[in-house]
């Protein structure tokens, strides 16, 4: 009621919030996301035997899940599963501690298997004015570097590990190439390191059947805030302003303008002249 | 050009300065009686946490609406999860478009101000304009069109090369001021003010000045309170809340 919201922008605020969730879910309930990366085949998940995600498709990003600390196993099946006793990956353990944030991902293995991978997510707090980037090779290809403008800014990284920048905050245009060349096999693509938010690269796909792709989770409420709001310089509205009746007040602040005018005049001049003014 | 005293711009306008000056003086005789009434809460409402009041409303965070693509999903019922889905290539990743503020006026205290889009200066404070009558907005933190959380805008209440700046006035505004921003769409959101704060700036939490959840209102913030004329800086921050009005139409 109290909001003023342009509808244009009311869907990507919606789902702006839905990943601020992490951030701010119960205390102590450790956060699980699933991310389904195995190309071309659509998987029901179970967690501790239930069905969880029911015809999971690739390329889908589920959760985040609240659940409270332990260790979860989960297993992944065929989409037609009557239950989890046949899984195609797993049945895997996922050990969850209080607090942590995780993303199990369902991926190939750089030959082209099938497997699954927790990965710990780090929800630091990230300095004012940057983001954090994390980059996580889970595609059948080689070790991979990571370019951004024309430069390796993550070299060698291979399935399934993953590499962590901090970054300014903006747009990064990145190309993934196999270590030690240029030649892009992903990319470029524009990826948005938004500030105070931890924006998470999923390269994932076949190199060999031609599907690499990349996929994207971004965790945010990580911000830091400006230090301080240094908002004035002169003393004119000050409560310790010199003399307070209004006569004298003018009289200083005029003085005040004058010996400031010309204090900067002559420190300007001073420049001119010689180098170092003070 | 570190921060303080433009010398650039003070050579580029000696002539202007006289008549700055002189708005400035003018101002001044306006702003004295009230500062007098800044005095007051300089002292109470550094105690008196007005912040609490006017932020602890996030009536609307709406965590619930989590978006949920796929109505299909209709077994989970086994473990009692709805888990939300979302289609996570990069090319499928929402636009981050946000109205920026362009505009700030206070009608009723005269304050009629340009608004720039500021991140940090080198020292990691909020970077703000040089010309107190141009105001920063923190780019990183929520617009008034956001779902949630405080606009953040400040200027400088005073500057030795152009004056008395119009925030002077944010001192002496009572509860209920009128303040209307502008968007660069031509958007308008209109808030009313709930507290004016003048904080100590060792004492000013800014977590919660830049506070990017709760429901959303915005922050105005400019210098105040005592200065130190050995540094040239004001003690304190005047910082006023506002919290958004029903609907701009009428």
């Amino acid at each position: 009621m109290r909001k003023i919201i342009v509808a244009g922008i009311a869907a990507g605020a919606l789902v702006a919030l839905g990943g601020a969730l992490p951030a701010s879910a119960a205390d102590g309930d450790a956060q699980l996301s699933v991310l389904h990366a195995v190309p071309d085949v659509t998987v029901d998940v179970y967690v501790n035997n239930a069905l969880t995600l029911d015809d999971f498709t690739p390329g889908t990003l589920a959760g985040p899940l609240a659940l409270p600390a332990g260790t979860y196993s989960v297993a992944i099946t065929a989409s037609d599963a009557a239950d989890a006793s046949a899984p195609l990956i797993g049945p895997i353990d996922l050990p969850l501690a209080a607090g942590g944030n995780y993303t199990a991902v369902a991926h190939l293995t750089p030959a082209g298997d099938p497997t699954a991978t927790l990965y710990t997510n780090d929800i630091s707090t990230i300095p004012a004015g940057q983001g954090r980037l994390t980059v996580r090779h889970d595609a059948a290809a080689p070790a991979v570097d990571v370019l951004a403008g024309g430069a390796a800014v993550i070299s060698n990284l291979s399935n399934p590990a993953e590499s962590v920048l901090t970054l300014p905050a903006g747009t990064v245009s990145a190309t993934v190439a196999a270590t030690g060349t240029t030649d892009p096999v992903i990319g470029p693509a524009d990826v948005n390191v938004a500030e105070g938010t931890s924006t998470i690269v999923y390269a994932w796909g076949s190199l060999e059947a031609g599907n690499l792709a990349l996929a994207v989770q971004t965790i945010d409420g990580l911000h830091s805030n400006p230090g301080g709001v240094p908002a004035g310089e002169a003393g004119l509205v000050a409560t310790n302003r010199p003399a307070d009746t209004s006569g004298l007040w003018f009289a200083g602040l005029a003085a005040l303008l004058v010996v400031g005018a010309g204090a900067l005049s002559t420190t300007v001049r001073r420049r001119a002249v010689a180098k170092s003014g003070r | 050009m570190r921060t303080r005293r433009a010398t650039a711009g003070a050579t580029a306008t000696p002539a202007v300065a006289p008549a700055r000056a002189g708005i400035a003086a003018a101002a001044v005789l306006l702003a004295a009686p009230l500062l007098t009434g800044c005095a007051g809460p300089t002292d109470s409402a550094t105690g008196t946490g007005g912040a609490g009041a006017t932020s602890a409303a996030p009536t609307a965070t709406a965590p619930t609406g989590s978006p949920t693509p796929e109505p299909t999903s209709t077994a989970p019922a086994a473990s009692g999860l709805d888990v939300p889905r979302t289609n996570a290539d990069l090319a499928a990743q929402p636009p981050q478009t946000v109205i920026e503020p362009v505009r700030v006026e206070v009608p009723s205290l005269g304050i009629d101000v340009a608004v720039t889009a500021e991140a940090l200066a080198d020292d990691g404070t909020l970077a703000l304009p040089a010309d107190p009558d141009v105001a920063a907005w923190y780019r990183y933190g929520p617009s008034p069109w956001s779902a949630a959380g405080a606009t953040v805008i400040a200027a400088h209440v005073d500057s030795l090369e152009y004056g008395l700046g119009q925030f002077a006035q944010l001192a002496s505004a009572p509860a209920g001021t009128l303040v209307v921003v502008t968007g660069d769409d031509a958007s308008v959101a209109q808030f009313t003010t709930a507290t004016v704060e003048v904080l100590q700036k060792t004492a000013v939490p800014w977590a919660t000045v830049f506070d990017r959840t709760g429901a959303p209102r915005l922050t105005l913030v400019t210098c105040g309170g005592e200065f130190d004329y050995s540094t040239g800086h004001y003690l304190s921050n005047v910082i006023v809340t506002a919290t958004a009005t029903a609907t701009p139409t009428g």
